[in-house]
């Protein structure tokens, strides 16, 4: 009896771990195809483009090529300006915004809340041209401000830092309030200091979905001086009518999502580590 | 945080500030542009532009790169609903009908009689095939600027390899269907090469499908009234059994959707034999080929007849008096023969100015690739492109179908007849409120 379980309590995680590997693998397909074929030289022709195996002497030409088709630098200011941009303002109206949801109590306070989470179900698509044409009339067309500002407030930041600041004891804040703390002290202190992870969790998808956006941006930007990173590639990746540079193509992906990589790469730990070190000691 | 905030704000103002400042001495205006190809042609396009500003000091253009095609439209009608119109957009052709039944864009006719000339000296320029879908309701709305027409593209070296001959590509469906069982290459259940291969992604599908109807001997839509489509008549109904047949029957052809840039890339692989692509694409297969090529019209049935494809300068409503001039300045410059010629030589679509192969380079040309001719000479065969009220909708409806097909999943006899529902459901607004809108007595 008891042996049975143990086999049944040691099967389970190896089964669930080969089951995550084998996920992990075909997540990464397309990732090393990319990375394969952006070292290929291009006189391997299309023939060779389908292959995931390095069997070449890998060249930097389609990078060269690449680099010289957009002007990447500015294209990487611009995304991070943007991306920065978005996130810093949005932490503060979606700490503000929750800790009203959360613990200020006034009436139809759910109503509100429910409203406000409505957004989520809005496809962005249906919003593109009342939200171009509030951008143009506040004079923003054009211009990497008129990228951000639909973004400013965030109905699943709000909810997610909600969420989060429900969790915190009451005791903490009235203790702080029985010291002198003010409302922002609170916020500041007590509140987003313990919401740490989720404030991180947000982050990540802040910055990536706003890192990869394309339409929105397609829409606001005109001049070449203030496209940001997806609009740069896709100048080489769309042809409209059928021929396609494999090479270049991937080069020119493999510099848009480097800069994400590198970040995630860094600050794996310690975003793996706030993960784990929530909640109170 | 707080002064990082600070500084952002200030450099986004700063952004703003410098975009308003450069606008005083000369007209500025904006040209969207979809990539017709690749990363090339939009710094050819730079370089066109750049020299129209060198040439044009009263006028600075700034090219902007809005995506695919279906992308152009979707930021064209967003910018002129919010009060930013661009002084010229490359539109697709096809787009254009149902443009003008919204009446998001605005007529020549002013312009050009302003210029000394009728429309039909100024629409003389340019080949009859490409007028129906410029001009519209007898106002000229489109000034074609890259043409297009498919084309029967196929591997010499493995025609010969095959036993067929290189110089006589097939002509009819029949001849097209044996050439393929000859060149399909199979190695037990797996084909190593396919006998022939055309896109069905969307756009593809239903431009391709359209050339086969109208080499079937059919109309494919109603040229003059957008709310007519003729999707259940026997000569579609015979292009999609065609299509299908190719794939499901004689298995000469891949099964499934077939991506634009995958079956290219499948031909300069040698995977496919022949393939049927746009005009548009000839440089970019003589550049890639590492085999002899040759080019011929797509096979037909009934009569040899193809639909254009490709895109057309078109303007906006909603422009200022000054800026609207610009932007004439700026379409009549493109579609000039010099222009036309050198934009044709660069892309593969042929030049839709008459005027620019009178020119020595264009001739010099012609006699380098010879192929660059084929396109011109079935030019005489070309119909309008397929152009409706929601054209893209009620393309889908055909698309959608057609894709299911090529798949196994719907016979070719279910498949017209639903897309026929679906399309004048699409189209029955319009249709109710033009066709069917009668006199009422009382």
């Amino acid at each position: 009896m008891s042996r049975r379980r143990f086999d049944l309590d040691d099967l389970w995680p190896r089964f669930g771990r080969v089951a995550v590997i084998a996920a992990a693998v075909l997540w990464t397909v397309p990732f090393i195809w990319m990375i394969v074929s952006a070292f290929r030289p291009s006189d391997q022709g299309a023939a060779a483009m389908a292959s995931l195996i390095p069997d070449y002497r890998p060249t930097l030409d389609n990078f060269r090529e690449a680099w010289a088709d957009a002007n990447f630098p500015l294209y990487y200011l611009n995304t991070t300006i943007m991306v920065a941009g978005i996130l810093a303002v949005q932490i503060v109206t979606m700490s503000l915004a929750a800790y009203a949801f959360a613990r200020v109590k006034f009436p139809g306070r759910t109503v509100f809340f429910y409203l406000f989470l409505a957004q989520l179900m809005l496809v962005p698509i249906a919003l593109l041209v009342p939200n171009l044409a509030t951008v143009a009339r506040l004079g923003l067309y054009d211009t990497l401000l008129g990228v951000m500002a639909p973004y400013f407030a965030t109905a699943f930041g709000t909810f997610l830092m909600r969420q989060a600041f429900r969790t915190i004891p009451t005791e903490l804040e009235e203790a702080a309030v029985l010291d002198g703390a003010r409302w922002w002290h609170l916020i500041r202190y007590i509140y987003l200091p313990l919401s740490k992870p989720a404030l991180i969790a947000f982050a990540i998808v802040s910055v990536s979905a706003h890192w990869n956006e394309f339409l929105w941006p397609l829409m606001v930007i005109n001049s070449p001086d203030n496209r940001p990173l997806t609009v740069g590639l896709a100048m080489f990746t769309m042809g409209a009518e059928g021929a396609q540079a494999w090479g270049v193509n991937a080069a020119g992906t493999f510099l848009v999502i480097a800069p994400l990589l590198i970040c995630f790469a860094l600050f794996q730990r310690r975003f793996i580590n706030s993960f784990v070190t929530s909640g109170l000691k | 945080m707080s002064n990082r905030l600070l500084s952002m704000s200030a450099l986004a103002v700063a952004a703003c500030l410098t975009t308003f400042g450069a606008a005083q001495a000369a007209t500025n205006i904006e040209m969207f542009f979809p990539v017709p190809v690749d990363g090339q042609l939009a710094r050819d396009m730079g370089t066109l532009v750049k020299k129209f500003n060198d040439t044009h000091p009263d006028i600075v253009v700034t090219p902007v790169f809005t995506g695919s095609y279906d992308d152009t439209l979707i930021k064209t009608n967003a910018a002129t609903k919010a009060g930013k119109p661009p002084a010229a957009v490359i539109m697709s052709a096809n787009f254009l009908t149902d443009l003008v039944i919204e009446g998001q864009i605005q007529p020549f006719d002013d312009l050009i009689k302003a210029s000394g000339k009728t429309d039909d000296e100024f629409m003389g320029q340019f080949f009859k095939a490409l007028h129906p879908n410029a001009v519209i309701n007898g106002n000229v709305y489109g000034v074609p600027f890259q043409n297009s027409t498919p084309l029967l593209y196929y591997n010499k070296e493995q025609f010969k390899e095959a036993g067929l001959d290189p110089e006589h590509p097939p002509k009819t469906w029949q001849e097209l269907i044996v050439a393929a069982q000859k060149l399909t290459k199979r190695d037990g259940e797996r084909v190593t090469r396919w006998g022939i291969t055309m896109p069905s992604s969307y756009d593809y599908c239903g431009w391709l499908l359209e050339a086969l109807t109208m080499s079937n001997g059919g109309r494919w839509f109603n040229e003059d009234y957008g709310g007519e489509v003729y999707y259940n008549a026997p000569s579609t109904l015979g292009a999609v059994t065609f299509w299908s047949d190719l794939a499901n029957k004689f298995k000469v052809h891949p099964t499934g959707e077939q991506k634009a840039p995958g079956v290219s890339t499948a031909f300069l692989a040698g995977q496919t034999a022949m393939m049927v692509l746009s005009t548009g694409s000839l440089t970019h297969v003589r550049k890639n080929a590492k085999f002899p090529f040759g080019v011929a019209f797509v096979p037909s049935n009934v009569r040899n007849a193809v639909p254009i494809g490709g895109a057309s300068l078109v303007q906006p409503k909603g422009l200022d008096a000054e800026k609207r001039k610009a932007g004439w300045t700026l379409i009549t410059w493109l579609t000039a023969p010099e222009q036309s010629g050198w934009w044709s030589r660069a892309t593969g679509y042929f030049a839709p100015n008459k005027g620019a192969y009178a020119l020595p380079d264009m001739k010099e040309f012609l006699a380098k690739n010879p192929e660059a001719k084929i396109a011109l000479e079935q030019l005489e065969y070309a119909k309008p492109w397929f152009a409706t009220y929601k054209t893209l909708a009620v393309r889908k409806a055909i698309e959608d179908q057609m894709q299911a097909v090529l798949s196994g999943k719907v016979e070719p006899k279910q498949a017209v007849e639903t897309a026929q529902k679906n399309a004048d459901e699409i189209m029955r607004p319009y249709v109710e409120r033009t066709a069917l809108k009668l006199p009422a007595m009382n």
